[in-house]
Formats: C-alpha cells, sequence, structure tokens
C-alpha cells in the first residue's frame, strides 16, 4: 500500500484542485497586493515606484488615520477577549451541567450566528435610530430622557455602538466552541473532584477550564483575528464615521482603494492586516504554550 | 456509495445552475447590437422615470440596438466602476460619471473613449460650455444630463407660522427668522452628517458668498492658499449656526434620504441641497420655495453667485467594442434623459429645450430662473478636487459639521494636507 | 446539595434567562416591525404586536425588494460553494493525511495560512483575475472564491476526521485490491458523512454574509445576493420601515425555521468541528 501512497500522480492529482484554488485566489492576489504596495497608483493609470514610502506615510501621517484605525479594530479584540469570550464561557460552563431547557437556551444563543450580518447591522440600525430607534424610545419611556442620545452620529458613543452588536453577535458562536470542550470533559474527572468536596467553582477552575484549553486558544485566535478582519458590521452601521471615529483597518482599505484612487495605499494596508492576523495568531498560539 | 451519488447530483445541479446564466451570451443576438449600460438610478431615484422613458424611445427608434441596464445605489456604483477601472475590459459600454476629475483621473488613463466627433451633429442643441466639466486635454469626454446648482428650500407653511411671507435674503433676515422658528419649536435646518456631501452644500455657498466666486474657484483649482481669512470667517458663520442649534441634532447620524423627508414631512423649515430635489419638493404638501443663502460680504460676492454646474453625466468606455455606436446612443440618450428629467424635476436642463415646457414645475422654473440670472458658478467642491484630495476636504468639511476644528484649525489643516 | 447552590442555581437561570432575552428581542422587535406601518413604529405601538398586520410590506419587499430571488441566489451560492468546499477539501486532506510525500507538512501548514486572511484584503486583483476568466457577472464570481476563503477551514476539520479513521481499512481494502481512488469513494469518503456537515455550516456562515465580494463582482440583478439586496432595499426605503422589516425578516426566518428542525444536528457538527479542528 505504501508504494500506492507514494505515486507521484496520484499525490498531485489530490492535491492539485486544492493547491490551485488557494494559490489563485488567495495566494497570488496577496502577492499582486504586496507588489503594488510598492506603487503611487490608483489602479488604473500610470504607476510610479516609490519603494516602501506608502508604509513610512501610513505609520506617520494624521490625515489617514491608521494608527487609530488599528486603536479602534486592537480595542475590538480586546473587547472581544475580555468580554465577549468570559460571558460566552460563563454560558458554556452554565450549560455543560446538564441543566433544564439545555437545549433551549443552546438554540436561541446560536441564532446571532446564523443571521446574515447585514441583516443584524440594518436591525441595530434602527435599534440605535436617535428619533424612532426602540433604545432612546425605551430610555425615555423610563424617564432616562438624558440618557438618550444620537448613538451613532456622536464621536462619544458611535465606537461603543458599534461594539455591542458586533460582540453580541458571536457570544453564540465562542459559546458552542467552549461548551463543546466543557461537554468533553470526561465526568469521571468532574466526579472525583465533587467527591473530594470541591464546590462547582472550585471544579470549573481546576479540572473544566485546563482541560479546555486547547480550545480556549482557538476561540481567542478566532476572537482576535475576527476582530482585526471585521468589516461588515461597522461598513452598515457607521462605514467609519462620524470623523472616523469607528474607523477600522478595512473600511479605511475600501475607502483608499475605491473613495481616494489611493491603489497602493489601499494594498499597503491590505499586506499590514495580514501581517497583523498572521502575528497575533502566533503570538497567542505562543502564550498558551509558554503557560503549559 | 449513496453518499457518492447524491454528492455527484448535487454537483451536476450546480453546475447546471451555473451554467445557464454563465452561457448568457451578451454578444450580437440575431444581429442586434447590445450595449450594457450602468447607472444609478435605482428604483427609487427620483431619474429612474427619466431613465425609463429615454430608454424606451432609443430603443423604438433603433430597433436594432437593445440597452442592457443596470442601475447601482450610489455609494456602491463608485465602488464598482472603480473596480471596473482597473480591467478596462469589464466597463459597459455607456457609463454614468460625475464631471471634473472623477471622469478626469478615468479619462487620463485612457479609459474613455473621446466624444468630439460625435458632439458634432449635437453641438446646435447642447452648448459646448456644458461640456466644459468633462474636457480634459482639449477633447470631450461626456454627456452631460442635467444642470444643478445648490438652492435653499423653504417650507413657507412653517415660515408663515412665525411671520415670514419670503425667504430671507440677508443674513441678518436669516438668523432673526431661525430665531423665530427655534422659539416657536421648529427646527430650522436638516444636514445630513452621515453623508459628509451634504455637509458641503450648506458650507460651499457660505463660502462663496464670503469671498466671492473668482477667489473660491482659485482655491478649489488649487492655485490659491486655503489659508484666507475670508473662507475662516465662512466656516465661522457655518459653526455659529451650529451653536445656536438651527440645526436638527439627529441629523449628525442620519443619511441624506432620512433628512430630506424629515423636510418633505415638515419637520425642518429649511433644506439646502441640490436642485434634483426640486420636483420632489414641489410636490410636497405644504407650500415651497428656493432660494440662495444670503450674501456674508458684500463687498466681494453678489447675491446671484451659485454652487454647481452641470455633472451628471454618460460616457462611453474606450474598451467598447460598438465605441461610435454608443458615443452616438450617449448623446441620444443624454438629450432624453435630460429632457424628462426636467420635466419631472430631478434637474435642470444642460440641453437647450427644443419641447414643450410648460408642464414643468413651478419650483424647477424658479430654479432654472435663478441660474439664467446668476452672475457667477463655483462647481462642487468634491467634484473640482481629484479623488484623494476631495476626500481630505470632505473630512475637514466633516470635522466643521462636527465643530471639531474651527475657521481656523480648518484652513491652516486645508493648507497643509492640500498644497 | 449544599445550601448556597440554591441560591447560585437560581442565579444562574436568571443570568441565562436574561441572555434568552437580548438574543430573542432584536429577533421579536424584527418581527413585529416588519408587519406594522409607520405611524405604529414611530409612537402609537413601539413593541407591542402589530395592531394592524400591515401584510403588504412584504408584498412590497418580494415586489420591489426582489428578496424572493436574492433568498434564491444566496442559497445557490451557499450550496455550490459548499459543495466545491467539500470535494477539493477531501480530495486535499486525502493527500496531506494519507499518502505518503515529504512536503506534505510543510503544506498543511501553508493552507492552514488562510485562516488568518481577511477575505477584503485582496478584492481587487481577485477582480481582475475573475475577468481574466470570463467569470465576473456569474455565479462563479462569487463560488470561486467563497470556497477558496472556506479552504483552509474545511481542510483542517477534516484531517481530524480523517486521522481517526483507522489506517487498517485502508491495509484491508489494499489487500482487496482496490486502487487509491477505491479506497479514497469507498472507504474515506463514506466515512467522512460527519465532517460533510461540518464543513457545510463554518462554510455557510462564511458565505452566507458576505457583502463586498458580492457587490462588486455581480452587476446583474438577477444574480443579486440577499446582503447586496438587503442593504439596497435599505437605501430605497431609508424612511419606511415596515418594507425593510419585512425584507430583513425574508432574510433570516427561512434560515432559522430550518435551524430551529435541525438545531441539534447542526450543534452537534458544529462541535464536532471544535474537537477535531
Amino acid at each position: 500500500m505504501n508504494r500506492m501512497y507514494s505515486n507521484k500522480l496520484h499525490i498531485l492529482i489530490f492535491i492539485l484542485p486544492a493547491l490551485l484554488l488557494f494559490c489563485a485566489i488567495l495566494i497570488a492576489p496577496i502577492g499582486a497586493s504586496a507588489y503594488f504596495s510598492l506603487f503611487d497608483w490608483n489602479g488604473f493609470g500610470e504607476k510610479t515606484y516609490i519603494g516602501f514610502s506608502n508604509y513610512k506615510e501610513l505609520f506617520t501621517s494624521d490625515a489617514i488615520g491608521f494608527l487609530k484605525a488599528l486603536r479602534n479594530s486592537l480595542l475590538l479584540a480586546a473587547l472581544s477577549v475580555c468580554l465577549q469570550l468570559p460571558l460566552a464561557l460563563a454560558l458554556a460552563l452554565a450549560l455543560g451541567k446538564k441543566i433544564k431547557g439545555e437545549r433551549l437556551f443552546l438554540s436561541v444563543y446560536f441564532m446571532p450566528v446564523l443571521i446574515s450580518t447585514v441583516v443584524i447591522g440594518q436591525l441595530w440600525l434602527k435599534i440605535y435610530n436617535p428619533t424612532y430607534g426602540v433604545l432612546n424610545v425605551f430610555l425615555r419611556a423610563i424617564g432616562l430622557e438624558s440618557w438618550a442620545k444620537i448613538w451613532l452620529g456622536d464621536k462619544a458613543t458611535a465606537l461603543g455602538a458599534v461594539l455591542v452588536p458586533t460582540l453580541w453577535q458571536y457570544v453564540g458562536y465562542h459559546m458552542l466552541l467552549l461548551y463543546a470542550g466543557v461537554k468533553s470533559v470526561p465526568p469521571e474527572l468532574r466526579e472525583a473532584a465533587m467527591l473530594d468536596g470541591a464546590s462547582d467553582a472550585q471544579v470549573n477552575r481546576y479540572i473544566v477550564l485546563p482541560y479546555i484549553k486547547p480550545i480556549i486558544k482557538i476561540s481567542v485566535i478566532f476572537a482576535v483575528t475576527g476582530s482585526l478582519k471585521s468589516f461588515d458590521m461597522i461598513y452598515v452601521l457607521t462605514n467609519g464615521g462620524p470623523l472616523h471615529a469607528t474607523e477600522v483597518p478595512s473600511t479605511l482599505m475600501i475607502n483608499m482603494l475605491f473613495l481616494r484612487n489611493r491603489y497602493g495605499m489601499g494594498s499597503t494596508i491590505a499586506i499590514l492586516l495580514i501581517i497583523l492576523c498572521f502575528l497575533f495568531a502566533l503570538i497567542i498560539s505562543a502564550i498558551f504554550k509558554e503557560e503549559d | 456509495m449513496k453518499k457518492i451519488i447524491a454528492l455527484a447530483l448535487v454537483l451536476s445541479m450546480v453546475f447546471a445552475l451555473v451554467g445557464c446564466t454563465a452561457g448568457e451570451s451578451k454578444k450580437e443576438e440575431d444581429g442586434k447590437t447590445v450595449l450594457t449600460m450602468w447607472c444609478i438610478a435605482t428604483e427609487s431615484d427620483a431619474n429612474r422615470p427619466a431613465y425609463e422613458k429615454a430608454i424606451a424611445e432609443f430603443e423604438k427608434a433603433h430597433p436594432d440596438i437593445t440597452i442592457q441596464w443596470e442601475a447601482f445605489e450610489n455609494e456602491s456604483y463608485k465602488t464598482k466602476i472603480k473596480a471596473a477601472m482597473s480591467d478596462p475590459e469589464t466597463l459597459p459600454d455607456i457609463f454614468f460619471t460625475w464631471s471634473g476629475a472623477f471622469l478626469g483621473d478615468f479619462a487620463n488613463a485612457g479609459n474613455v473613449y473621446p466624444l468630439d466627433e460625435a458632439y458634432k451633429p449635437f453641438a446646435d442643441k447642447l452648448p459646448e460650455v456644458m461640456l466644459s466639466n468633462a474636457t480634459y486635454n482639449g477633447k470631450h469626454y461626456a454627456v452631460p444630463l442635467t444642470y444643478n446648482i445648490v438652492g435653499l428650500f423653504a417650507n413657507m407653511d412653517l415660515l408663515a407660522q412665525v411671520g415670514w411671507d419670503h425667504v430671507p435674503e440677508t443674513y441678518e433676515d436669516l438668523t432673526a427668522c431661525c430665531d423665530a422658528l427655534l422659539a416657536a419649536n421648529i427646527i430650522p435646518f436638516g444636514c445630513a452628517g452621515k453623508e459628509n456631501w451634504c455637509v458641503t452644500e450648506y458650507l460651499e455657498p457660505i463660502i462663496e458668498k464670503t469671498i466671492g466666486y473668482e477667489a473660491m474657484t482659485q482655491i478649489m483649482l488649487g492655485k490659491q492658499t486655503w489659508n484666507d481669512p475670508g473662507i475662516q470667517s465662512a466656516v465661522d458663520t457655518f459653526q455659529d449656526m451650529i451653536k445656536k442649534g438651527y440645526f436638527d441634532p439627529a441629523g449628525a447620524a442620519l443619511g441624506n434620504d432620512e433628512v430630506k423627508a424629515n423636510f418633505l414631512a415638515g419637520q425642518t423649515a429649511f433644506y439646502q441641497n441640490g436642485t434634483w430635489n426640486c420636483g420632489e419638493v414641489n410636490d410636497a404638501s405644504f407650500k415651497s420655495a428656493v432660494a440662495l443663502f444670503p450674501v456674508m460680504d458684500s463687498s466681494k460676492a453678489t447675491y446671484g453667485q451659485v454652487i454647481g454646474g452641470p455633472s451628471d453625466s454618460l460616457a462611453v468606455a474606450a474598451s467598447s467594442k460598438n465605441a461610435e455606436i454608443a458615443a452616438q446612443a450617449a448623446f441620444e440618450l443624454g438629450q432624453s434623459i435630460c429632457h424628462y428629467a426636467y420635466l419631472i424635476g430631478s434637474g435642470l436642463p444642460a440641453w437647450t429645450p427644443d419641447y414643450d415646457t410648460s408642464e414643468v414645475k413651478p419650483l424647477v422654473n424658479d430654479a432654472a430662473a435663478i441660474v439664467a440670472a446668476s452672475d457667477g458658478m463655483v462647481l462642487f467642491g468634491d467634484t473640482i478636487m481629484s479623488a484623494d484630495p476631495a476626500n481630505t476636504y470632505l473630512s475637514y468639511v466633516a470635522q466643521v459639521y462636527g465643530c471639531e476644528i474651527d475657521g481656523a484649525g480648518f484652513i491652516a489643516g486645508l493648507a497643509k494636507d492640500l498644497q | 446539595m449544599r445550601n448556597n447552590s440554591k441560591s447560585a442555581q437560581v442565579a444562574i437561570y436568571i443570568g441565562l434567562i436574561l441572555w434568552l432575552l437580548v438574543n430573542l428581542f432584536p429577533i421579536y422587535w424584527m418581527f413585529t416591525f416588519s408587519l406594522k406601518s409607520n405611524a405604529e413604529i414611530f409612537g402609537e405601538n413601539v413593541i407591542g404586536l402589530p395592531k394592524e398586520w400591515l401584510w403588504s410590506n412584504y408584498a412590497s419587499a418580494l415586489g420591489t425588494g426582489k428578496m424572493g430571488l436574492y433568498f434564491l441566489n444566496s442559497a445557490i451560492v451557499a450550496v455550490s460553494t459548499i459543495a466545491i468546499t467539500l470535494s477539493v477539501a477531501l480530495m486535499g486532506t486525502f493527500a496531506l493525511t494519507r499518502l505518503i510525500w515529504k512536503q506534505k507538512k510543510t503544506l498543511n501548514k501553508f493552507f492552514m495560512l488562510g485562516l488568518t486572511i481577511p477575505i477584503h484584503a485582496s478584492i481587487v486583483p481577485v477582480y481582475v483575475t475573475l475577468s481574466r476568466l470570463h467569470m465576473l457577472n456569474t455565479r462563479w464570481a462569487l463560488i470561486i472564491p467563497y470556497s477558496a476563503f472556506s479552504l483552509s477551514m474545511a481542510i483542517l476539520v477534516c484531517t481530524g476526521f480523517m486521522n481517526e479513521i483507522p489506517r487498517d481499512l485502508d491495509e484491508a481494502a489494499c489487500i482487496d485490491g482496490c486502487s487509491v481512488w477505491g479506497i479514497f469513494f469507498r472507504i474515506i469518503v463514506p466515512l467522512m458523512k460527519p465532517a460533510v456537515a461540518t464543513v457545510g455550516i463554518y462554510t455557510f456562515l462564511q458565505c452566507w454574509n458576505e457583502l463586498m465580494f458580492a457587490n462588486i463582482f455581480i452587476s446583474k440583478t438577477a444574480l443579486k445576493t440577499l446582503p447586496v439586496g438587503v442593504q439596497a432595499l435599505s437605501g430605497q426605503y431609508t424612511t419606511e420601515w415596515g418594507p425593510i422589516g419585512a425584507a430583513l425578516v425574508l432574510a433570516t426566518f427561512p434560515t432559522l425555521f430550518i435551524y430551529m428542525f435541525l438545531s441539534k444536528k447542526i450543534q452537534e457538527s458544529f462541535i464536532a468541528g471544535a474537537i477535531k479542528g
């Protein structure tokens, strides 16, 4: 069998479709972007080679505001890890101990994941509407008139208002991942600990959490890279406004590519985004390894 | 085995589905020439009926030509057309465009077909001056459809409630009127903060009425510095109005359609925007009027100076296989879209009318009269400037509306970033 | 049961139910306002059930909004993407786990790069590639890129499942005279059944949402997908909320409906992906 499995032709035939698809649509365009990031180019006219000037400008120009956009997406990533994941973990732990209505809770919590981001964005646009939105109507109804805000139009509240639905949508996703982990903890381990007199909290802390660490790692990587990539929700809700308060690298990139005709700069942001996502995935893996 | 059969079934279904749509050929079917066209006249667009009528008429007059057209929403259209420019083969034969620098970038890259030959037979119906915004290196590149300026629309019923029977014509009168409106719990202005061009519809007339159209044109073209005390005082005037509460604060989170709807529903007294709104405002349930922003500095500007010009246009792709036919079609379509848009009130005519204009709506006529009497004009700022500076400019304008920077910050910032 | 665990239990339930409401309320509100007039949504009756059930909103969403067509388009794109991703990933994974060659570890890592690449990062080069292949304005323009971007996750999941199939089966089949193809199609593929559901779900989540590619690569109304349609409709009815609500419901409820019937299966498959991955 080993001879059959080592046949070069077979290997080629089996791997080729995947390799072709992957290289043509992912790798080659990224190569192209890396190349174009070295040019001053509007995407259709003459190109001028400018070396790494785009990269330099990106990090130094206040007018572009890349660092601010980056800060926003890092904030999203941090909140994702510090709020979204703990919430998802708490839900997963609570549901993991054979609670009544487990199925119902599980099913409902996962629902927002299945709804298109554009739909959720449009829905929250209505919820936040300054005059008729359900949020302000509710605040006025309970006498908190002064709390009613122009949520998406005010620089002070816009970022928060964008983060809430973004975080909310994927709690269910992480919850289900972590729930899977909690369920996979062998019951004997749990029972043994209980017999030793451990409380629920102690069981969770010393038995469950260490056991599901690989899944937590996956969750953290997805949460962080997902935050760096986030685009659709912000595009629908504010498109980076007001006054760039909710700008993230991907909205900035689309802006450069299609509004400012700065194709070279747009490619530069694309490349940096890829590097960042990759870097963070490596760092997170390293952190989890170190703890072992 | 069942799985494989199922998989094969799904796959073949997929291929069949994809195949039948991919198989559609757009090239000449039974000897007919097919021209593809992209525009922004979506079903909710005021211009939609004008396009529908014009295309139907054209196809009737030319049974050998079929127009295949698609309409896209304004913002996503900008994305689409620029993506298509990166591979000219994917451009349609005819496409909607704004003149000025937007089209200029495409024309300079050689992606647009020059229309000088095709223009000749239409020269008596379309004054050459109307083509000037789409003329680069001495060649004409687009057919203008409509002509628009920024108008100050007023709800005369609301103004009457506070004792005004005409639109205020001096700044003192305007502030007095706004104060009276506020006292009566009526919001004077609505302005969409989500779309920066809407803010320029307010700011640019104020700038023009402060420094005059000649100086403003020079600055917009980059021939003079933005560091101009007149512009600083214009920005301060605008922010003064905002701080006095003349603008609906909710506007910051809204788009233009929502702000316009508020005005049409009688929630704000004024709405300053392009004259393409004349038809809709005319048909609103209240008595309406269109006027201009008052003069701020009478030593430099006059009331009759306006912001605007012909901008909405049709252009032909240089890559078109039927470029000559498409050029001819662009002029014929342009002429009749202009005709119907004028009658609907979604724009003033760039073409000289050669039809019965007695049906034109009163408010559209008023706007046309303002243009006829105008004594100076500056094209929309974001149309004059090319994409990158235009967006820098728009982002400064947004900061002004958000009161992030004052007049001094505005001129200093633009002078630095747009040398 | 100890004493404190009873009150803890109650606290947990309160928490769970609160979060349940946070998830259900937007969906409930969306449904009710899809059946109301502006007058009701804007004041008279903000969160109650509609007083007058305005089904005409649905007529607008289906008529002018063409939500039915867009839903079908999205479904076709999703099913095709899943089918292609799955076939390509199964073959690739077979080569990466079963077949014997030197660089397969490296190549596996190479494929995993795809997990972190943002889909928007390569939009223009992909556009040009698709145009050269004459795929723009066909469903392929979405199916191919979506498949490519789902591939990494699919290979990750399939690797987990395929490693669990004992190699003895291959040996036995080989001795019985099976070719590589025979082993792949008769032994491996049928045993990968659970992976089909899992890859299907992850791929679905990836391509059902996508807005930017769908907006730029497709110009024909007849081929537009749901996110683009919803976005366009909200531009058309900025001020009339009813039809937008109806469109949102039409875009959402069929999926949720299917999910309700298959929720257990879907969750199990999703979970399998997490464990195997």
